[in-house]
C-alpha cells in the first residue's frame, strides 16, 4: 500500500492536477493548449530523460546544460564549415564526447560525481565561450537555416517537430532501460556497486556509457536549439535546465539513491511543472508564486521518498 | 536464580513488528553482576527482546524494571539514564572522531564549555587498562579496523557505569585473542557488579563465560537456568526444539582428481607474499587464519577484485589471470563475497535480478534481454537451493539472511563455475541454513567444481574440509589433512611453527 503511494504519487498529483485544470479553466482542455505545453517542455523532457538514466545508476550529471550550449556554438559552426548534415552529427557527437570526457575523469579519479560534474559544467560553458568568441554565432546560409527550422518548428500531424523529436527520445531511452542487457547493468549498478563489480559488471564502463549518453542527449538539445533560432549563444541553456531535470527526475518518483525509477517518471514530473505553470497562468495566479510551489513540491517529494525507504527499513 | 534482587526484570514483553510477533511474552531476570548469555537461531527474538530491555524499541506490551522500578524506555538514551548500556551489532563511530572521543561520546569531561583533554585522557586510560585493549586514543575511528572499532564499541559501553550492558554478537568480527580480551573485560564488568546480557552464536564462549542462560525459540523463552546445567548438545537441542547431531561427518577422503586451480606465487602489494597452492577437482580446501591474515586478499586476487602484483592462476592448465571479476567469471572463477548485503547482493532488485546479475550475457539476444529465460532460470534457480520466497519478482531485501545467501549460491550455480570461491558464507545465518550451506559446497564439489572455502569459525573449516591451508601475515604457514588434530591447527593460526601432517 505504502510502496504503491510512493510509487505512483506523481500520476494522483499529475492527474488531479489535470482534471482540476479542465474544470476550472476551459481553455486548458483543449489540443491547442495541450500542444502548446508539450512544446514547452520539449528540450526539458529530454534533459529529464538522460538525468534519470544517471540518477539510476547512481551520479548527478550537472554539465548537460553548459554541454548543450557548447554543442549549440560548435554546431553553428559545423554547419557552417560542412553543411547541414555533418553539421548536425558534430553537434550531436560532440556532446557525446564530452560526456565521455566527464565520465573518464569521473571514473578515473573517483571523484565525487556532483563536484566532477559541476566543475565539468564551468569548463565547458566556458569553452562554448572559447567557441564563440565570446558572443552570439549563426548560421550563414539563410535556406539551410530555414531547412534546419523546418525540422524543428513545423507541424506533423499536428504536432510540431521539436515535439516529436523528444517523445522518441524518451521513448528510445525507456526501452534502452526496461529491455536490454545495458539498462540492465545500469540498475545492478545504481542498485549496489561493490556487487555489480563482485558480480562481474564492468561498472566503470557501465558509468562512462551513461555520461555519454547524457552527453549526447545535451548535444541534440544544442543541435535543436539551433535548429529553432538559427544561431547558438554562449547562453542558449542556463543550468536552471539541469537543475530543472534532477527536480523533475526526483518529484516524478525516481529515487535519488539510485538503482530503480524509470523514464516516464521524469517526463511526468517535467509536464507536471508545466501543468503547474500554464494552469496558474490561466487561472490568473500571480506568476511570482511559481517558484516557490514548485520549490516546495520538489522538497515534499524528496522528504516523502526518504520517509518511505526508511519505513521499508524497519 | 540466586537469592540476590535482580536489577533488570523484563516481565512478559510483547512486541510485534508489522505482522511479525518478534517477542511474545518473554519475563527474564537478571541479578547485578549476571552473565546471562542470551542464544537462539537467527530470528529467535533475542535481538528484539534486547532491544526492548536497552529501550531502543518500546515495548508492546509487558514492562521492563530496573532496579526495582518500572521505567517506560523510549530510546537509547533513556535506557543509557536508567542504566541500561547497549552495544549493538553494528558498529555507530563517528568516523572522524579519535578513539578517546568516540569512547567517552556522550559523556566528556568538561572544564566549562570546554573539553577537558586530560580528564578524558585519563579515563581512556582507566578503560583500557580494565581492557586491556591497546588501541592509540588519538586515532580517528574511520582508520580502524572493524574489529578495533568494535573494541571501541565496548569500551564505550563500559565508560557509562551501567547497570547491565547488553552486548549483541560481539565477538563475531574478533580474532581468538581479542575475543580472549573480551572475555576478560566482561568477567572485570562482572566482578565490579555490572550485569551482562550476551547474545552470541558461539555456543562454546556462552558456557565458558556466562553464569547463566535463556534460549530463545519463535519469540519465546524456551530454557532458562545456570549455565553449570547446560551442555553444547542440550542448547542446541533447546534451540532447535529437537535434538541435531552437531559432529560434521567424519568420513574425509582426500580429493585424487585433476588440479583444477593452480595458484603460484600470488602477490599483492600490501599484504599477500608468496602463495602457492591447488585446489583439485571435486576438494574443499579450507583456508583459515586470523582477521587481517590474508586469506580474504588471496580470494580477491584471484578473483580479479584486487591489484596482484606478482604470481599465475591456472584453471585446468590454462592462465586464468584476472585483472577485473569478469574476466575470472569468464575463465570458470567464481566468488561469493564475504559480506552478502555489501558486497553480494542488489537489495533492493528482484529475485530474478539478483540471480541472473553474472550470467546478464547469457540472456542476451543481440543485446536485448530474454526476460522469459531470465524468469525460468531464476524459478529453476531458486527450487534448486531450495530458497524460500514468495515470487521471483520480490525485492532481496524482503528475505532472511539465509535466504539471501542461497540467492547468492543459486548465483554462483547459474555461471557453473570450474572454481567457486565462498567468503564466509555462514556469517550470521542459524544453524539449519548453515547446514544447507555445508550440504550444498559439498554436492558442488562432488559434481567436480573445485571449492575454496574461507572461514573464521575453526571447527566449522576442520569440519567441512579434507585439506587446510593455513595462513599467517600473507603466506601460507601450514598445511593440514584430516584427521586433524584442532591444536596443532590454532597454533599454527597464531604462527607458530608447527610440522605438517
Amino acid at each position: 500500500m505504502i510502496e504503491r503511494l510512493r510509487s505512483n504519487g506523481i500520476v494522483v498529483v499529475f492527474g488531479v492536477l489535470f482534471l482540476g485544470l479542465a474544470v476550472a479553466s476551459p481553455p486548458f482542455f483543449s489540443f491547442a493548449n495541450a500542444a502548446n505545453i508539450l512544446d514547452q517542455s520539449s528540450i526539458l523532457l529530454i534533459f529529464a530523460a538522460t538525468t534519470t538514466v544517471c540518477i539510476i545508476v547512481g551520479v548527478f550529471d550537472l554539465s548537460i546544460a553548459s554541454v548543450a550550449t557548447a554543442s549549440a556554438i560548435l554546431t553553428v559552426t559545423a554547419v557552417n564549415l560542412l553543411g547541414p548534415v555533418l553539421g548536425v552529427v558534430a553537434g550531436v557527437g560532440f556532446g557525446a564526447l564530452l560526456g565521455m570526457i566527464t565520465g573518464l575523469a569521473i571514473t578515473a579519479t573517483g571523484v565525487n560525481s556532483f563536484i566532477g560534474t559541476l566543475a565539468a559544467s564551468f569548463t565547458y560553458r566556458g569553452l562554448g565561450l572559447i567557441l564563440a568568441s565570446g558572443g552570439l554565432v549563426s548560421i550563414a546560409d539563410q535556406p539551410t537555416a530555414e531547412t534546419l527550422q523546418q525540422i524543428t518548428e513545423g507541424t506533423y500531424l499536428g504536432l510540431k517537430g521539436v515535439i516529436w523529436i523528444a517523445l522518441a527520445v524518451v521513448i528510445v531511452i525507456e526501452i534502452l532501460l526496461a529491455f536490454t542487457i545495458f539498462g540492465r547493468m545500469v540498475y545492478a549498478v545504481g542498485g549496489n556497486r561493490r556487487a555489480a563489480f563482485l558480480g562481474g559488471i564492468r561498472t566503470k564502463r557501465v558509468l562512462v556509457a551513461c555520461y555519454t549518453l547524457s552527453g549526447l542527449g545535451a548535444g541534440l538539445a544544442g543541435v535543436l536549439y539551433v535548429s529553432q533560432y538559427g544561431s547558438g549563444a554562449t547562453n542558449a541553456y542556463s543550468d536552471t535546465f539541469a537543475f530543472t531535470a534532477i527536480a523533475a527526475t526526483v518529484v516524478g518518483g525516481v529515487s535519488i539513491f539510485g538503482g530503480s525509477g524509470a523514464v516516464w517518471r521524469g517526463s511526468l514530473g517535467i509536464l507536471t511543472f508545466a501543468l503547474i505553470g500554464n494552469g496558474l497562468n490561466l487561472l490568473g495566479v500571480d506568476t511570482t508564486y511559481q517558484l516557490t510551489i514548485l520549490g516546495l513540491m520538489i522538497f515534499l517529494a524528496v522528504a516523502a521518498d526518504q520517509f518511505f525507504r526508511r519505513s521499508e527499513r524497519m | 536464580m540466586s537469592a540476590l534482587e535482580p536489577v533488570v526484570s523484563a516481565r512478559k514483553i510483547v512486541k510485534s513488528f508489522g505482522a511479525t510477533r518478534a517477542v511474545r511474552g518473554v519475563s527474564l531476570d537478571i541479578t547485578p553482576g549476571a552473565i546471562v548469555g542470551l542464544i537462539g537461531e537467527n530470528g529467535a527474538g533475542k535481538s528484539t527482546l534486547a532491544r526492548v530491555i536497552a529501550g531502543v524499541y518500546p515495548p508492546d506490551d509487558g514492562v521492563v524494571e530496573i532496579a526495582g522500578q518500572i521505567r517506560h524506555l523510549h530510546d537509547p538514551h533513556d535506557g543509557l539514564r536508567a542504566g541500561v548500556s547497549l552495544m549493538a551489532q553494528e558498529i555507530s563511530l563517528v568516523p572522524a572522531a579519535t578513539v578517546e572521543e568516540n569512547v567517552l561520546l556522550g559523556s566528556l569531561p568538561r572544564r566549562g564549555p570546554f573539553l577537558d583533554r586530560k580528564a578524558m585522557r585519563r579515563r581512556y586510560r582507566e578503560l583500557a587498562e580494565l581492557t586491556q585493549f591497546d588501541l592509540d586514543p588519538a586515532t580517528p575511528a574511520a582508520r580502524l579496523r572493524t574489529a578495533d572499532q568494535q573494541k571501541v564499541e565496548i569500551m564505550r559501553a563500559l565508560s557509562r557505569d551501567a547497570l547491565l550492558v547488553v552486548m549483541d554478537e560481539p565477538a563475531a568480527a574478533l580474532t581468538a585473542d581479542e575475543v580472549e580480551h573480551l572475555h576478560h573485560s566482561i568477567r572485570e564488568m562482572s566482578r565490579r557488579g555490572t550485569a551482562v546480557l550476551l547474545i552470541s552464536h558461539f555456543l562454546e564462549e556462552v558456557l565458558e563465560l556466562t553464569s547463566h542462560v535463556a534460549v530463545m525459540r519463535d519469540g519465546e523463552l524456551v530454557r532458562e537456568g545456570p549455565t553449570v546445567d547446560e551442555t553444547v548438545d542440550s542448547l542446541v537441542a533447546a534451540m532447535v526444539g529437537r535434538a541435531l547431531a552437531t559432529d560434521y561427518d567424519e568420513r574425509k577422503e582426500q580429493a585424487t582428481g585433476p588440479v583444477r586451480l593452480q595458484v603460484r606465487g600470488l602477490a599483492s602489494t600490501d599484504v599477500l607474499r608468496d602463495v602457492s597452492f591447488e585446489v583439485r577437482q571435486g576438494e574443499i580446501l579450507g583456508l583459515a587464519g586470523l582477521i587481517g591474515a590474508g586469506r580474504s586478499e588471496i580470494a580477491r586476487c584471484i578473483f580479479g577484485a584486487d591489484e596482484r602484483s606478482a604470481g599465475e592462476v591456472t584453471v585446468d592448465g590454462n592462465a586464468a589471470n584476472a585483472s577485473h571479476p569478469a574476466e575470472a567469471i569468464a575463465r570458470g572463477i567464481f566468488m561469493v563475497p564475504e559480506s552478502r548485503r555489501e558486497q553480494g547482493l542488489i537489495p533492493a532488485a528482484s529475485i530474478t535480478d539478483n540471480l541472473t546479475l553474472s550470467t546478464l550475457r547469457k540472456y542476451s539476444r543481440g543485446g536485448w534481454m530474454d526476460r522469459r529465460a531470465m524468469r525460468a532460470s531464476a524459478a529453476r534457480l531458486a527450487e534448486e537451493v531450495d530458497l524460500r520466497f514468495d515470487a521471483v519478482s520480490q525485492p532481496v531485501a524482503t528475505l532472511s539472511g539465509g535466504n539471501q545467501q542461497k540467492v547468492l549460491f543459486a548465483r554462483a550455480r547459474d555461471v557453473e563455475p570450474k572454481v567457486l570461491i565462498v567468503d564466509e558464507p555462514t556469517r550470521g545465518v542459524d544453524i539449519a541454513a548453515k547446514r544447507a550451506i555445508h550440504a550444498r559446497l559439498t554436492e558442488l564439489a562432488e559434481q567436480g567444481v573445485a571449492v575454496l572455502f574461507i572461514s573464521s569459525e575453526i571447527e566449522e573449516v576442520l569440519g567441512v574440509c579434507s585439506r587446510v591451508l593455513v595462513i599467517h601475515r600473507g603466506r601460507v604457514h601450514g598445511e593440514f589433512r584430516a584427521p586433524y588434530r584442532q591444536e596443532d591447527v590454532i597454533a599454527a593460526l597464531f604462527g607458530q611453527s608447527v610440522s605438517s601432517r
